[in-house]
Parts: C-alpha cells; structure tokens; sequence
C-alpha cells in the first residue's frame, strides 16, 4: 500500500511535466492550428538556458529557472515571427506549417547539440534543492513538489486567461479568423504574439521541470517530452487545455505504475497503444468536440 | 570532400529518395503521412529476420518487403483515411512511435534496443539505381492513367473530387498501398546499406527529415521528392567546410525559406510551363506574375 501511494505520487509528479508540455502544445495546435514539431526544442533550450546560468554563471537557481523560461519564450516568438507568420499571410493552409515547425526543430536541435555536446549534463548537487521532503509518510522530491504546484497554477491560469479575460476572447477570434477578428478591433499580431510566447515560456517550465526531476539535461530532453505530450493532446483532444492537461497527468501515473507493476519495456507501448486506438475511434479526442467544417 | 565520401553520401541520398517517394505517394492523394517510416521498419525487420534465421537470399528479401509494406499500408488505410488530415498525419506519427516499441519489445524477432545485422548485398548501386529506375517508371506511368487525374482530383478537392464520380477512399487506398510498397523497398535497401538496424533506425528523425525533402523538391511531381532527398542529404555534406559544424542549421533555414517562398518546391512543373510560355509571347501582359501563382499554389496546397 505504501509502495502503491508513493509510485502513485511519483507518477503524478512525472505527468504533471508531461502535463505542463501539452498545455503549451495544445495551445498552439488549437489557436494557431500548428501542429508544432519543434515544440520540444523550446523545452530544450529552456533548460540548456537555466543549467548554463546556474552552472557558467554560478547563478541562482530560481534566477536561471526564470530567465531559462523567459528564453524559451522568446524563442516561441522568434519562431512565430520568422516561420509560422509569413506563411499565415501568404495562406498557406494546414501542412505548410508543419513543414516550417520541421525547419525550426533541426535549428534549435542542432544548436542545442552543438553548445551542450552529446553527452547528458547534471546541475551541480549543491545548487539546485534536491532533499526529499517527507508528506504525509511518503517522500517528495522538491522537484515533483514544483511540477504538480506549477501544473495547477498554470491550468488554472491559463484556462481562465483563455476563458474569462478580454483577452482570451480576443485569442478566440482570432484562432477563428484573424482577419474578422481585425475587423473589430483585436490586434491579431500581437494577440497571436502573447499566445505563441505563453506557450513556448510553458514548454520551457516544462523542460526546466523535467532537467530537475532527474537532475539531467541532455539535448534530447524537449524529444522525450514532445512524444508524451504529443499523446496527451491527442487523447486529451486540444480544443480544452484541462482534458489535454489530465491525460498528462494520466499517461505519468501510467507509467509509472505500469513499470512498476507490469514490465518497463512496456511502458510506452501502452501509453502509444492508447494514443492510436483513440486516433482511431474518437479521433477528437476524449474531452474534445467535433468541428464542423466544409468538406 | 573525398571520392568514397561522395559515394556514401550519394547512396544515403538515394535511399532518402526512395522514403521520399513512399511518403510522396500518399501524399498525391490528399494524405499527410509519415508511416512510410513505419512500411520500412516492417520490411527492414522482416527481412533481417529472415535473412537471419533461414538465410533468405537479399533479392527475395527485397522483393519481400515491398509485399510486405504493400500490405501494411492497405491496413493502415483501412484505418487512417477516414480521419481528417490533422489527425491523420497525427495518427500515422503514432504509428512510427509504436514501431520503435515494438521493435525493443519483440526482442526474439528484432534484438531488441542491441538491434540487428543484415547481409549488404543490396548497399550497391546497381540495386539503388535499379529500384529508383523501377520506382520512377512505374510512378510516371500512373501519373498519366486515369489514376493519376483521379489523384490530383481527390488532393485539389475531395468533394469536388467526388461529384465527378471519383471515390477519395479508394484513391487513397491505391495511394497508401503504393505508399506501402515504397516504404518497404526502402526499409529493405536502408538496412541492407547501413548493415545494420536497431530501434532508431527508423525513427521521428527520418520521418520529419525525409517529410522535409519532399516539400524542399516539391510535391506535386514525382521527381520532385527525388530532387528534394537528394538535395536535401548533399546540402549539409557541401556546407560542412563553409559553415563550421553549423551545416545541418543552414538546411534548417533552407527549409523555411523554401516553404515561405516556393511553397510548391523545387521542381515545379506549373511555374515552368508559366516560365515557358512567359518566354514564348516575351512582353505579353495576359500572362499571370508568378508571385501570384505561388500564392494561388499556396493556397492549392492547403487542401
């Protein structure tokens, strides 16, 4: 029971990041309608940017956190100007945008490897807090403490942000029609803008999280993350950010049990196993809606 | 760049080519997918499998896997061409997930994450140059049939496409089948060059690197796909004493710049015919710019 309890802790820590990434994700799948591969890189290079302030800079890490998640924000931006939004005014439909998301993943992958090197870095021990805390008998990991903390705060944030401010109504119209929406009066660059940074500085929490957890960054670190937060938008269904955040939360449990209780290599087998079976028979999703469009 | 290098790197480019063409195939009918990655991981296992425990000859086994990705993809088909083209490129990424998994699970028949030898009998070029020839003939061919209108029909507008009595699902069956068919010709030559295979082999790189040949050469012409594989493999290998290590970032770049202003590619038969024809009547004004056309291809391609 006790192991139980705790594998069930550590599970929801773990699908908390996944979590966290997804929210990003969907984000940009269903306000800017791109499907974007190099999603993951942004979690990278969040945190590449903070271990690099912690350990080049001898800065604090809280500092390096903040600052590594504002990089990545400003890189979603970068993206959006240079890539997705020539492409939004020339009209260039659906499939164009994941060719230009192709193009941003090998840059920032390749830079990413080239600064970090292949092998797998660690924050220094001293600089970052790892003493598990012990709750209610079990023992939490600072960081798992941080991922669920930060998974609330910003479903919550973001979901009321979208739901309930002015500008979430703006982020609507313009996901709908940015031209229309400009017709009204929404600035529609500088609304897709906040959007494309709120979902990259997301991602890069996500990323500095997931180096934490495991007390690794490697250049690879945003891949793993796109794969699990790929699938929980999927089966989340990405029109609501709290469907794709709980299967987040789901597929870490998961996993996590499922290791323990079943076999390892099967892990993602199951999580995968999921994601097509629900591609197949409920293609919007779980918590989703099914879009009316012209065929 | 020295001699044998060049070779290597233009074998890699034809096999690129040939993956290029697998995910070019279904993508004339109106479907984004990346499974072709998945056709070769099937065709590259069952082949070293095979090649393993009963000693089939590399030809058969060539032979073998395309049958066997033909197979596939008619079942994937099955599947995926109900679903709406987000979902369905989203759907057919899965496929590739799975396949790594598969392949670390099914230890007996794939060796697991040690991966697997393979005979490299068919890392030549005469086999390479042979099956491009092969693949090439056959997809010219069908872009002349009553098949390949019915394609471009079905990927302009699949409504349209239907109104006119053409079936979208069957096109798009024939489409995946031959999608299939590639993809595990190309699985088998990949493995058999590299004499090797293992769990990344086939994997997300391939997928969105080969995806980003077939855009870079241009979709909509099935030399284009072969233009773009090439292209797409020498660019890096020409760039590395420019660029400083930095070579893979530059066809990044190269990427966005070409889907930002040459949507349709490289090889783009349109604006050689508009080029032809603006040479012809040299001055006359009927003939439409082709910054216009590319936005009017733009659009095209959102379908």
């Amino acid at each position: 029971m006790q192991l139980l309890a705790q594998q069930l802790a550590n599970g929801i820590a773990l699908g908390s990041v996944y979590a966290l990434f997804a929210i990003g994700f969907a984000l940009i799948l269903a306000r800017m309608g791109i499907l974007n591969v190099a999603h993951g890189t942004f979690a990278t290079w969040g945190a590449i940017s903070s271990y690099w302030l912690v350990t080049e800079q001898g800065a604090n890490f809280w500092m390096a956190a903040a600052v590594g998640i504002v990089c990545a924000g400003l890189l979603g931006v970068l993206a959006d100007t240079f890539a997705f939004a020539p492409l939004r005014r020339r009209e260039a439909g659906t499939f164009a945008p994941i060719i230009a998301s192709i193009g941003v993943w090998i840059i920032l992958l390749n830079v990413a490897e080239s600064v970090l090197g292949p092998t797998t870095q660690s924050y220094p021990v001293d600089a970052v807090p790892a003493t598990p805390l012990e709750i209610g008998g079990l023992l939490v990991l600072p960081a798992h403490l941080f991922s669920i903390v930060a998974l609330l705060v910003v479903v919550t944030g973001v979901h009321l942000l979208l739901n309930r401010s002015r500008f979430g109504a703006a982020v609507r119209a313009v996901s709908v029609d940015p031209r229309s929406a400009s017709i009204v009066g929404v600035d529609a660059r500088r609304t897709l803008i906040v959007v494309a940074f709120l979902a990259a500085a997301i991602a890069g929490l996500a990323g500095v999280l997931a180096a934490l957890s495991d007390n690794n960054v490697s250049f690879g670190l945003g891949e793993a993350l796109l794969l699990k937060g790929f699938a929980a938008v999927v089966v989340g269904g990405y029109g609501d950010i709290r469907g794709a955040a709980a299967v987040g939360v789901a597929i870490g449990v998961l996993e996590v049990l499922s290791s323990q209780y079943i076999s390892s290599g099967f892990r993602d087998a199951i999580t995968f196993g999921v994601l097509l079976l629900v591609l197949v028979v409920r293609p919007q999703g779980l918590f989703g809606e099914r879009q009316l469009v012209r065929a | 760049m020295s001699t044998t290098a060049w070779i290597t790197t233009l074998q890699f480019a034809g096999v690129n080519a040939l993956f290029a063409l697998s995910i070019y195939a279904s993508l004339w009918t109106g479907a984004l997918s990346l499974a072709p990655i998945f056709f070769g991981a099937a065709g590259a296992f069952t082949f070293g499998y095979l090649a393993a425990a009963f000693g089939l000859s590399p030809v058969v086994g060539l032979l073998l896997g395309t049958v066997v990705g033909a197979l596939m993809g008619a079942v994937t088909a099955g599947f995926v061409i109900r679903l709406d083209s987000h979902y369905l490129a989203m759907a057919t990424i899965a496929m590739v997930l799975i396949g790594r998994v598969l392949v670390l699970n099914l230890t007996d028949y794939t060796g697991g994450a040690a991966g697997q030898l393979v005979p490299g009998d068919l890392g030549t070029w005469l086999w390479l140059i042979g099956t491009l020839l092969v693949a090439g003939y056959v997809l010219s061919r069908l872009a002349k049939s009553r098949f390949g209108l019915a394609a471009d029909a079905v990927r302009e507008d699949a409504a349209v496409a239907q109104t006119l009595g053409i079936s979208p699902r069957q096109i798009q069956l024939i489409g995946f089948v031959l999608s299939g068919a590639l993809g595990g010709a190309a699985g088998v030559m990949q493995a058999s060059f590299l004499q090797y295979i293992g769990p990344d082999t086939f994997y997300t790189h391939l997928a969105f690197v080969t995806l980003a040949a077939v855009v870079l050469g241009g979709a909509f012409h099935w030399a284009g796909p072969v233009v773009g594989a090439i292209a797409f493999t020498i660019l890096p290998e020409l760039l590395r004493d420019v660029t400083g290590g930095y070579e893979r970032v530059v066809t990044g770049v190269v990427l966005i710049l070409i889907i930002i202003y040459m949507p349709r590619g490289l090889v783009d038969m349109r604006r050689f015919r508009l080029l032809r024809a603006r040479l012809r009547d040299d001055g006359d004004t009927t003939v439409r710019s082709t910054e216009g056309d590319d936005r009017v291809a733009a659009t095209e391609g959102a379908r």
